[in-house]
């Protein structure tokens, strides 16, 4: 069209004008459009400030932060790249990453990263976002899981302290759901995202693994049958909240909130929120139950911030990334938001050190897993929960349902 | 009198064909393009697939499933709805002291947005803290807590119930409109003959409002069978896609595993089967009109 033509030419006058004018070429406005998650409340106001920060340090910058609520995260960056217009730089969870870097929507970062920004982070989190040895991401919330114990309720059941092993874990279940009608002893997440790692605690205190080494999954093994029918077991004998399959992990913490439950697992965010809504409840923090063999394990979570392959101002999306990730922004928004300190310094800080439950959250983190780095890993994940809410409701046999989801995922491994 | 070639009506109409062109054929040829082709996560094209996208789709347990569900979900909540709107519009069409409040209170459904009244209801329904429990429990109907969301065969139901509830007040709004057209002096002249309440109702009544209930019948086929926010936001297809229809299915499909592909594959099916049910039902109803 020609009223095409016309405004390029005139954008093309303005530019001319406008170098004309501004002598320096820096003192250009440098747009940077930031998409973050909305971890709570505090996390858009958390952006905005780091962003005021920014611009005020850097002149003729703009830092444009769009803030999306979690759920519908990968929906939006999937419609806004597939339309081209996709932010400089965006939240993901890291285990969407290996999508991102196949695509080559993600660039590497290393020639930005020098050896001294490399060492602000604790490895363990900076490791899943490296791949094939070059960063695509820097770990922006990171989070492991523990059990979360209701001292009174264990106390009222007669038990000295809390579970050791699974076999513990069933025993002061049922001792504390014999303690009243509305008083549960485990709760079991069984809904919505998060339902298969709910299930992965157990599995992998049996020795489970998510993947086998021979590439296939580890759905068809002992580990897996064993751990199922665990938590089977304590659901038909009611040593869980009933109706496990209409409850998220929300619904759970919930319930332990309200002192109902006797133990939980979940993530340091937890604590947080009792400060805030219960601040009553005596609750302690423990690492995750061993299974028979002693073996431990808990769910490791990242996720990465990273930088957009089609971005125009690599500089200038840089310059504001390292700003986040010095120590005082990082300590910002660990504190608030309730998430594990990724940066090294920000860990040694009084508040964050002399934490009791972040305390037991940094002793596991040794035995942390993450979601392993597959293609397909959301759908994965939606096959194995679907299996486990068969399962739950008791609807078909424990080994024939696992087979059957662990052949469904091999046809998406290979 | 020659006419313009300006009052031709293919030419008057063509103003609004281009629009309906543009938002409706457009999309669809996109979508064409889409589910023939081997897309990449995030909706680039990688080359031509042919049909596999298709192939794809029909071979999923779940689509087969998720098909079935969609037709007893659009087939229950078209009838049951149907069935308490038209004796709600008759009641209402009558005067008596309050009718204005109680067709706001009937009318007050739709005010509220779908999503809201289903997380409202997800609340509602919760096993252990949820208001219909309690309030069940305080009558005395039971004497444990059921937990509604836990398995398709409590859920499912209660969601088609809720979507017949959000459906009523269009419905009656239909027959409302229909009722106002049929003349009094038909009732008076019938009442005169002798006529009793359920001679009136099926001799004048139910012939008089049939379009529109053949309106209403399309009309909310087409809504129901593309409804999404009641059962996403109270189950999300759970447990185990117990309670998927197609377009929660759909959702999965495109923007939790990435399947862009058979996402646009199944998009044009379900299109696909709404035109086939509004052409053949249309024909069918004008046919009996004509008769």
């Amino acid at each position: 069209m020609d009223f095409k033509r016309i405004g390029n030419r005139f954008l093309a006058g303005t530019a001319l004008v406008a170098a004309a004018l501004v002598p320096l070429a820096s003192a250009q406005a440098q747009t940077v459009r930031v998409t973050v998650a909305e971890y709570s409340s505090l996390t858009g106001r958390y952006f905005e400030e780091a962003a005021a920060a920014f611009e005020a340090a850097n002149p003729g910058t703009d830092i444009q932060i769009e803030v999306v609520p979690w759920n519908v995260l990968l929906q939006t960056l999937t419609t806004d790249i597939s339309g081209g217009v996709n932010a400089d730089l965006s939240i993901i969870g890291t285990r969407w990453l290996l999508d991102f870097v196949e695509q080559d929507i993600a660039q590497p970062l290393d020639g930005f990263m020098d050896q001294a920004f490399t060492d602000r982070f604790i490895p363990t989190f900076l490791t899943p976002s490296v791949m094939d040895g070059q960063t695509f991401g820097l770990p922006v919330a990171a989070s492991a899981r523990a059990m979360y114990y209701n001292q009174d309720l264990l106390d009222q059941a007669g038990i000295d302290r809390p579970p050791e092993t699974w076999a513990e874990l069933a025993e002061a279940a049922t001792a504390i759901s014999a303690l009243g009608d509305d008083i549960y002893g485990f709760g079991v997440q069984g809904n919505e995202v998060e339902t298969d790692v709910y299930f992965y605690y157990a599995f992998w205190s049996h020795g489970g693994n998510l993947i086998d080494p021979d590439g296939t999954s580890g759905l068809d093994t002992e580990a897996a049958y064993q751990a199922a029918a665990l938590y089977r077991d304590l659901i038909d004998s009611g040593a869980t909240q009933p109706g496990v399959t209409s409850y998220t992990r929300e619904d759970v913490q919930n319930l332990f909130k309200q002192g109902r439950v006797g133990m939980m697992m979940t993530a340091p965010f937890l604590s947080t929120q009792i400060r805030d809504e219960a601040p009553d409840l005596n609750y302690g923090v423990a690492a995750i139950p061993a299974g028979p063999g002693g073996d431990r394990g808990t769910y490791g979570v990242t996720d990465s911030i990273i930088m957009f392959a089609n971005t125009e101002v690599a500089d200038t999306a840089w310059a504001f990334l390292d700003l986040l990730f010095t120590q005082e922004w990082r300590s910002k928004f660990t504190g608030g938001e309730g998430f594990l300190p990724v940066n090294a310094a920000v860990a040694e800080e009084p508040a964050f050190a002399e934490d009791p439950d972040l305390a037991v959250f940094a002793s596991v983190l040794p035995d942390a897993r993450f979601a392993p780095v597959i293609a397909g890993w959301e759908e994965i994940a939606d096959i194995t929960s679907s299996a486990l809410q068969r399962i739950y409701l008791g609807q078909g046999d424990i080994e024939e349902t696992l087979n059957d989801a662990a052949a469904e995922i091999d046809g998406i491994l290979n | 009198m020659t006419r313009s070639v300006f009052t031709s009506p293919y030419v008057l109409i063509l103003p609004g064909f281009l629009l309906t062109a543009f938002i409706i054929v457009w999309p669809l040829v996109q979508l064409g393009i889409l589910s023939t082709s081997d897309l990449n996560r995030f909706g680039v094209i990688r080359g031509p697939a042919g049909w596999e996208n298709f192939a794809e789709v029909f071979a999923d347990p779940d689509f087969i499933a998720s098909a079935w569900r969609t037709l007893i979900w659009t087939a229950a909540i078209v009838v049951g709805s149907l069935a308490i709107s038209i004796p709600v519009a008759i009641i209402l069409s009558e005067d008596f002291y309050g009718r204005g409040l109680a067709r706001v209170i009937i009318m007050l459904p739709w005010s509220v947005s779908l999503t809201m009244t289903a997380i409202v209801w997800r609340w509602a329904l919760n096993g252990e803290s949820g208001m219909l429990n309690s309030a069940l429990t305080g009558l005395g109907l039971i004497d444990q807590n059921i937990q509604w969301l836990a398995q398709a065969g409590t859920a499912f139901p209660v969601q088609v119930a809720i979507g017949i509830l959000v459906t009523i007040p269009f419905t009656t709004t239909i027959f409302l409109g229909g009722l106002s057209s049929i003349p009094d002096d038909l009732y008076e002249a019938a009442r005169l003959e002798g006529a009793g309440r359920l001679q009136i109702f099926r001799e004048i009544t139910l012939p008089l409002i049939r379009p529109f209930i053949n309106i209403a019948i399309v009309m909310n086929t087409i809504y129901v069978f593309n409804s999404f926010p009641i059962i996403w936001a109270m189950t999300q297809g759970g447990p185990a896609n117990s309670t998927d229809i197609l377009v929660t299915y759909l959702y999965k499909l495109g923007f939790r595993f990435g399947k862009l592909g058979e996402a646009a594959a199944l998009s044009l099916i379900m299109f696909a089967m709404l035109l086939v049910f509004t052409i053949v039902y249309v024909r069918l109803a004008m046919r009996r009109e004509s008769r």
